[in-house]
């Protein structure tokens, strides 16, 4: 095997877990933007949504990628929920450290978690379809090929539909009158207050939206992944990286940073070591944060203005 | 003044739980696990474990006619949390003898405290070498030290396999990386070529691009540590990527689970794993015992599950022969053990560095068509090992 | 009454161990007190200069491998970490400070949080010097008894509070609130921001430090999951000072002993085997909606409270 073949292999590695993890970003970063709140239980939302894939393979048998269409709206209305009823009342209140949200949200996290494990056991589950480990080579249908590379299917499909999503969650956004709502409440309150957007129902909506996207990333990992109650606690950390990566509230920043990040994680998996990957997460992270403080999102705005 | 209340309050409860709970006829043993977290799983199979052991021995009139009362803690997997749980065994309720908890972090915890308080403590799953080669006294292991988990898999490979290169791919754990270390020794004993020895973090989503490294390297034996489902995501990848090695062998944990199999479908087969204990094992009650276990909780148990269900044996046993119930005669039992099992063969010896440890055979398993069979030692073989192993490319 | 009140409290926490308690409620009262040590630091930094920090994890594990590495690579006492980690974590402190602290509210607390992991990780990986992930083990702990830790960490707690409260109320105290409540206001007033924000990090820094040392000498085990945990300590912290209440001497205490004390209390009650963590959990939620500024921070509230149901019972 020539060097070639494993570089083109790890950047189709990083492209598709890119797109994954963008997902997985979305949510967080249209929450935090809109709300300015670091929601510690996203990766537990995300546990719910590939709980309820997995019951909806386990009962009836139906693929986890129609699953979503169960999934975002239940995590819509959970999300609206918890935001109603449980994140509003601490917000309200005036407090010395705006902060406190965070105990909330670990709150809610641990009582996710732990109701999963009791109703549903701490097993490893999983929902193994038949094209779990199919994938398309190369080889195949070029048989001299000099690069063996291969395509996975699952990744592939839930690369794609991650795309999807992301642009349909792009032209909401940019599109309709509500999506303008929201970024307009993302980017000043008082001013989108002032032009009469209903900021407390957009707030109510973006948390239902955030909590939707990442049931659907569910959705998507898990033909690919597995699942058990405690797994949110890493997903959380992804999503934030890819928030400060692309910048809060941008969607297309988002996909970005997730394309970034997961790219970078495959390179250094591949040429530095596995071990090390998570660490070069979280470098680029903070060089993020300290160079890049709007992230890349604003890069694309510098571009668009002229600046 | 509302701090005075509490610390009042704080005091009164502590002398609540310091009253003592004991009944005449029965024996209360509570057991440290982890019930909640990322450990869960295993902690909820040694809990099932014990509570079959334990209604065996009470269906048959308990110990010296006390039936026994099982409760289990919460450790968390979390070290201090544990050592929570085990000062309160040894000071509040009095419990004499401490069986349990299941990483090696948490023993290591628990292995310190019930040294310095002198209370037997009897480890069943934790695998780190160093828990029993701190001249502990009142420290046993049931379970071989990690060191010895894969010595079935390697007398596999230098009778049968006969690579001469070998991956290492291991989760950044204290197991995973014991076990790595353990068998990039061995293999460089053997004459092999250790080409690649990589770690990752505990719950990787992709490691296709590691995978596309030892692809390169193109090793005779790929050899992987892996806790959970790392396992099935690894062989699920290799698959995908249609790496081609003699043999892919895991490093017991991840790979000796049932879950492997169930999630892993087509790409675990032919992996060959290390493991402590299978059910087809031909150690008296292991059969009765995984059947019993697979009737009740719908899978097979792991070695896991063997070795909790045992532990409450060897405890009945060590009961039955010390003099009185206190720590210092059960311990004298306890070291003077010799029985076997359903996990087979219990003994605690003082050699090779290590304190009150048992050794024992550990098995070789190979999934063929979706089971995990037994194939070495031959002596234990429920099926014939299938080596040489077919490619990727010609299987369908 | 007030004024003399955390001597009070300092000689029933000195004189408690010597009415026998068994050495489960010692364990339980040491971790207790560490607990509040390191809630005590954080509050210095989060709570008055209003840098809220999510990876206070970094300080504490450097300050325990600080004393592991002593003894792992040195064979000396790791009883020496513990002023030793006041170096060395300050020293951390300094350059981590340099990164992080030109950055500014959700986004400082990120980039802690993700210090803190990178520590881990670079621990693990590090096998030379730090063991990598088979950790460090003690042999052999200095006492089987607690007494000595409980002095000892009673001690540190005692020394971070009266240094904090001492700093609090001199002018070192109004430039971090001012930092808090305003940083361009305070910065256009003259205080250097930067100067008294580094001073605050290191010194919460340092202070964590110590109790990881601590922590070292105590358990006689440590590795990278545990000492850098991002849950278990560094957002631990977090629910300690904000449950207990922040920016007030007290809240730390209080809010150690609920995330200690009433967490091992729940734990065991019998029965409720893993549910304890949900019922925890709600408890979280429960104190955080009615008492957004901790049981201290809003202790007028529940006086009131109780004001309403029984107004003859009120003792303060």
């Amino acid at each position: 095997m020539i060097p070639l073949e494993g570089f083109l292999q790890t950047l189709i590695a990083g492209i598709l877990l890119g797109g994954l993890y963008a997902l997985i970003g979305i949510g967080m970063t249209l929450i935090m933007g809109v709300m300015k709140i670091i929601n510690l239980a996203h990766g537990e939302l995300m546990m719910v949504g590939m709980y309820i894939a997995f019951w909806m393979f386990e009962l009836f048998k139906i693929d986890p990628y129609l699953s979503i269409f169960v999934a975002v709206p239940a995590l819509f209305f959970l999300g609206i929920a918890l935001q109603k009823f449980l994140i509003n009342p601490v917000l309200k209140v005036d407090s010395i450290l705006p902060e406190n949200q965070v105990i909330l949200t670990v709150g809610i996290g641990m009582v996710l978690a732990n109701l999963a494990t009791i109703f549903f056991k701490s097993d490893y589950r999983s929902t193994p379809v038949d094209y779990g480990t199919s994938a398309w080579y190369l080889s195949d249908y070029w048989i001299d090929t000099p690069l063996d590379l291969s395509l996975s299917v699952p990744w592939t499909v839930s690369f794609l539909f991650a795309v999807f999503i992301t642009i349909s969650l792009w032209f909401f956004l940019s599109k309709t009158d509500m999506g303008k709502s929201i970024r307009a409440t993302a980017q000043d309150l008082d001013a989108a207050l002032i032009m009469g957007v209903n900021v407390k129902l957009m707030r109510v909506v973006t948390f239902g939206i955030g909590a939707g996207l990442v049931g659907a990333a569910g959705c998507l990992f898990i033909p690919i992944y597995y699942l058990y109650p405690s797994l949110g606690g890493q997903f959380t950390l992804i999503a934030f990286v890819i928030t400060i990566l692309g910048g809060l509230g941008s969607t297309i920043g988002a996909i970005i940073g997730g394309l970034i990040l997961g790219i970078f994680e495959s390179m250094t998996a591949t040429y530095i070591g596995m071990g090390w990957a998570p660490v070069g997460r979280f470098v680029i992270f903070i060089a993020a944060l300290i160079f890049l403080p709007g992230g890349v999102a604003s890069l694309l705005k510098r571009q668009r203005f002229g600046k | 003044m509302k701090r005075l209340s509490m610390l009042m309050i704080m005091m009164f409860t502590v002398g609540i739980l310091a009253g003592n709970l004991f009944a005449d006829d029965t024996l209360e043993l509570s057991i440290p696990l982890p019930l909640t977290g990322s450990q869960a799983k295993f902690g909820e199979m040694e809990k099932y474990s014990y509570i079959i052991a334990a209604d065996e021995i009470n269906a048959r009139g308990g110990i010296k006619g006390k039936k026994i009362v099982l409760s289990f803690e919460d450790g968390q997997g979390k070290p201090e949390v544990s050592r929570s749980i085990v000062e309160k065994l040894i000071d509040v309720d009095k419990q004499q003898v401490i069986i349990g908890d299941y990483s090696s972090a948490c023993s290591k915890a628990i292995a310190a405290v019930a040294n310095e308080r002198k209370v037997p403590y009897l480890v069943v799953t934790g695998a780190d070498d160093a828990i029993t080669q701190q001249n502990y006294d009142y420290v046993f292991r049931m379970n071989p030290s990690n060191a010895y988990y894969a010595a079935g898999l390697i007398s596999f490979l230098k009778q049968v396999v006969k690579p001469v290169s070998i991956a290492i791919l291991y989760e950044s754990s204290d197991f995973g990386t014991s076990g790595a270390n353990d068998m990039e020794k061995q293999a460089l004993e053997m004459g092999m070529k250790v080409l690649v020895k990589e770690k990752y973090e505990k719950g990787a989503v992709d490691f296709k691009p590691i995978l596309t490294r030892v692809k390169a390297e193109k090793p005779d034996v790929i050899y992987m540590v892996s806790y959970v489902m790392d396992a099935s995501l690894l062989m699920k990848q290799l698959k995908e990527l249609r790496i081609d090695a003699k043999l892919f062998a895991g490093g017991a944990a991840g790979f000796a689970i049932p879950e492997f199999v169930n999630n892993a479908k087509d790409a675990a087969e032919y992996v060959v794993t290390a493991t402590l204990w299978s059910p087809q094992a031909k150690y008296p009650g292991a059969k009765e015992f995984a059947e019993k276990y697979k009737s009740k909780y719908g899978d097979y148990p792991s070695y896991h599950g063997a070795e909790a269900y045992s532990a409450i044996y060897i405890l009945e046993d060590v009961l039955k022969r010390a003099k009185t119930w206190n720590a210092e005669d059960i311990r004298a039992a306890m070291k003077a053990t010799d029985m076997v099992t359903a996990f087979g063969p219990i003994k605690f010896e003082d050699k090779a560095g290590y304190q009150n440890q048992n050794f024992m055979d550990t098995l070789v398993m190979q999934v063929i068509k979706g089971n995990h069979e037994t194939i070495w030692p031959e002596s234990y073989a429920s099926a014939k090992y299938l080596f040489p192993i077919p490619s990727w490319r010609s299987r369908k | 009454m007030k004024k003399y009140l955390p001597l009070i409290i300092l000689a029933i926490l000195s004189i408690l161990p010597l009415i026998g308690l068994s050495s489960y409620a010692m364990h339980i009262l040491i971790l207790v007190i560490m607990w509040a040590a390191i809630g005590m630091a954080w509050n210095l930094l989060g709570g008055y200069c209003g840098q809220v920090s999510f990876g206070h994890a970094a300080y504490f594990g450097v300050g325990a491998y600080t004393s592991g590495i002593l003894y792992y690579k040195l064979g000396i006492s790791p009883w020496w970490g513990m002023p030793l980690s006041i170096v060395v974590v300050s020293l951390f402190s300094l350059v981590l400070g340099f990164i992080v602290l030109r950055l500014r509210g959700p986004f400082f607390a990120l980039a802690t949080l993700a210090m803190g992991e990178v520590m881990r990780v670079t621990t693990e990986n590090i096998g030379w010097l730090t063991g990598g992930t088979l950790g460090i083990l003690i042999q052999k702990r200095t006492w089987v008894s607690k007494f000595g830790y409980y002095y000892i960490i009673l001690l540190v707690a005692a020394g971070t509070f009266f240094l904090i409260k001492k700093l609090i109320e001199s002018k070192l105290g109004y430039y971090f609130v001012a930092i808090r409540e305003d940083q361009d206001a305070a910065e256009s007033l003259g205080i250097n921001t930067t100067l008294y924000k580094t001073i605050a990090l290191c010194l919460s820094g340092a202070l964590t430090g110590i109790a990881g040392a601590f922590y070292t000498n105590y358990m006689g085990y440590i590795d990278p999951h545990v000492v850098f945990a991002l849950h278990d300590i560094s957002i631990v912290t977090i629910m300690i000072v904000m449950v207990g209440g922040v920016a007030t001497y007290w809240g730390p205490l209080v809010g150690a002993i609920i995330m200690v004390f009433l967490a091992e209390l729940i734990r065991t009650i019998p029965g409720l085997g893993a549910a304890h963590q949900t019922l925890f959990g709600i408890l979280l939620i429960v104190i955080i909606i009615f008492l957004p500024n901790g049981i201290v921070g809003d202790f007028a509230k529940i006086k009131k409270i109780f004001k309403q149901e029984a107004p003859r019972n009120e003792l303060n």
